[in-house]
């Protein structure tokens, strides 16, 4: 699949005017009034700013927003109960400017959502959604996506992902039919490919850039985690914890989530799913009161296993795209890069 | 309709087991739902009342009979308490079956040996009336089952029927202290009794459940009398919220309760982290 194009800064901005103008949602990351970058619908393409570091929450909402309805219920005469399905949300999407760790997480997610029983909330949503991507430079010293097998130029998740090539332009590589399709539809947009060596050289520099100053590699930790299940590394990390699940929140694959019922009048309302985190204390409480994770130590455990050993165990990839945001948002100062750099001297003082 | 939708079931029948425990007998409002609705012993579903949530129980009918579902559940949440109010003819939702099962017909021409304790006996109920429903398939049946207290103890007229039925060595127990004066059962733990009623663990297989305490207890029993790991089974009920594998609550490990259990050997769950 891998051709490439090129596309200019205003081509691009000119792409998210084609697109909004064919009634196209388009998102990607956007200034709000408080200054905070995150990624937002723009309706305009001016709204889209792509030299901005890294937006403060992941994309990961567009995909599985904060809460959205299963399906309402309405209760008639008789006793009767008639549910109503919740619509698929299956409007057409560009995001233009994903950080690339971001597109890799909504990728490693499709396993989860899709082993078995599918998940068609979102996958209605990836299959009507192309990710462009824009590759990173690397941003600061919590990105770590060299120590998940993930780079700052990953193609993992993106449809189509640009490269800075120097004058405002971008080289366009072609990742998947479906950024190919985005491509074949406006091609006024696009360019013949051009800045190959420059792509290259920018993609080698952010390599470097962030892989001098991330953690080692946290696949081969993994027998050296299985084999210490309780140590007390997790109570030492669980003192930073206050519980409050921001790492969650803003973390591109944590997608753990709860079904709440929301009575709206009497007799009817709506089934809900709603973003969730393991780091609650009564996350998975049993109803005798009995609680398998039942301290901070465990569920920092759970959150960091689930990552790096259970998802890959169970789906073949990391559950972590190594963006750093848990570390940035974390208001005790947890930090992961740290926390895989700690096991990794355990790990090696093992040896 | 996505995979969270649940089908609607009508109360058929309401039956109260203890003070605090009730068994809902379900049917299916949509006939065709009803007619092709199947599942095998040890699955689970995810229940709920409209308005007030979802909850997660096993099936404690047996797959043997069709046409409806039944849930034993005890009163303690905000869904416990919300299928506590309802009376026969009143709807609910059930998404399932979900998850995996005991694997019955490769115990054909075995002994069943069933432990259970208290509430526990729940999903244990509806592997026994699998069994007995196809009884010829099956050498002996001992069933043990105990509670805190005679007022304790579930499914008391099956109890009574199971006693009867010469095809069954039933021992009922309940802990020294929880008996009445009319009480005709034992008097101790579950696995003192089990260890008192000492099955054959030849050609055996044992099912067991009930709380941790009990099942820690038990093992070790079973054990002595012959039972290999590969041949001690148990159902785990870790909470859970979407019961397919997504919502990120049940696991042990990699291990996902909803999907890869709730039914594991004693084997299977001695290769777990120490997270029950």
């Amino acid at each position: 699949m891998m051709n490439a194009t090129t596309i200019s800064s205003s081509d691009l901005s000119g792409l998210a005017a084609d697109l909004l103008a064919a009634r196209v949602r388009v998102a990607g990351p956007a200034r709000a009034s408080d200054g905070t970058v995150e990624y937002r619908h723009a309706g305009a393409p001016a709204e889209l700013v792509l030299d901005s570091g890294v937006p403060r929450r992941s994309l990961k909402e567009f995909f599985l927003p904060p809460t959205e309805p299963l399906f309402a219920w309405r209760t008639g005469a008789g006793g009767r109960v008639e549910l109503l399905e919740a619509p698929l949300p299956a409007d057409p999407a560009v995001v233009i400017g994903a950080r690339p760790c971001d597109a890799a997480g909504i990728e490693a997610l499709d396993k989860v959502m899709g082993w078995d029983y599918r998940d068609e909330p979102w996958f209605a949503r990836r299959e009507a959604t192309t990710i462009v991507s824009l590759a990173c430079a690397g941003f600061d010293r919590s990105c770590m996506c060299t120590s998940v097998g993930l780079a700052p130029d990953t193609t993992k998740g993106s449809d189509l992902l640009l490269v800075p090539i120097g004058g405002g332009a971008f080289r366009a590589e072609v990742v998947t039919a479906k950024g190919a399709r985005l491509v074949a539809a406006y091609p006024a947009r696009f360019r013949p490919a051009s800045g190959e060596a420059e792509a290259e050289a920018f993609r080698k520099a952010a390599r470097e850039k962030v892989a001098a100053s991330a953690p080692p590699a946290a696949d081969p930790l993994r027998p050296w985690l299985d084999a210490h299940f309780d140590h007390p590394l997790w109570r030492e990390a669980s003192l930073r914890c206050h519980g409050c699940g921001a790492c969650a929140a803003v973390c591109p694959t944590c997608h753990c989530f709860d079904i709440v019922d929301e009575p709206e009048t009497v007799g009817t309302g709506v089934r809900r799913r709603n973003w969730d985190t393991c780091q609650t204390p009564r996350f998975t409480i049993h109803a005798s009161g009995h609680n398998p994770k039942n301290d901070q130590p465990a569920r920092i455990r759970q959150r960091v296993l689930h990552k790096i050993v259970i998802y890959p165990k169970k789906f073949g990839e990391m559950l972590c795209t190594g963006c750093g945001r848990c570390s940035r948002a974390c208001p005790g100062g947890m930090d992961l890069p740290e926390v895989l750099a700690r096991i990794a001297a355990l790990a090696g003082g093992a040896q | 309709m996505n995979v969270y939708q649940p089908f609607t079931v009508r109360v058929a029948e309401v039956t109260d087991e203890t003070a605090d425990t009730r068994t809902l007998k379900l049917e299916f409002t949509d006939p065709a739902v009803a007619e092709r609705f199947d599942f095998r012993a040890g699955q689970f579903g995810e229940y709920s009342v409209f308005g007030a949530g979802e909850c997660t129980f096993c099936i404690a009918s047996p797959p043997t009979r069709k046409g409806y579902i039944e849930c034993s559940f005890k009163s303690v949440g905000k869904v416990t308490k919300a299928m506590r109010e309802l009376n026969v003819g009143d709807v609910m939702g059930f998404r399932g079956p979900y998850g995996n099962h005991f694997p019955l017909p490769s115990l054909y021409g075995k002994s069943v040996v069933f432990v259970a304790g208290g509430i526990g006996l729940a999903p244990v109920r509806c592997v026994i009336w699998n069994v007995l429903d196809l009884r010829d398939k099956f050498k002996d049946v001992t069933i043990v089952y105990g509670a805190r207290t005679v007022a304790d103890l579930v499914y008391k007229r099956e109890l009574e029927e199971w006693g009867k039925r010469p095809d069954v060595k039933l021992w009922t127990t309940v802990d020294p202290g929880g008996e009445t004066p009319d009480w005709k059962g034992k008097v101790g733990f579950v696995p003192a009794i089990v260890e008192q009623a000492a099955p054959s663990a030849r050609d055996a297989v044992a099912v067991v459940c009930g709380p941790p305490i009990m099942i820690k207890f038990t093992l070790p029993v079973l054990k002595k009398l012959g039972f290999t790991d590969d041949r001690i089974y148990t159902t785990l009920e870790n909470r859970m919220k979407c019961g397919i594998g997504k919502c990120g609550r049940c696991n042990i490990g990699h291990v996902y309760v909803c999907k890869d259990g709730p039914v594991f050997t004693a084997a299977e769950m001695a290769a777990l982290p120490p997270e029950f």
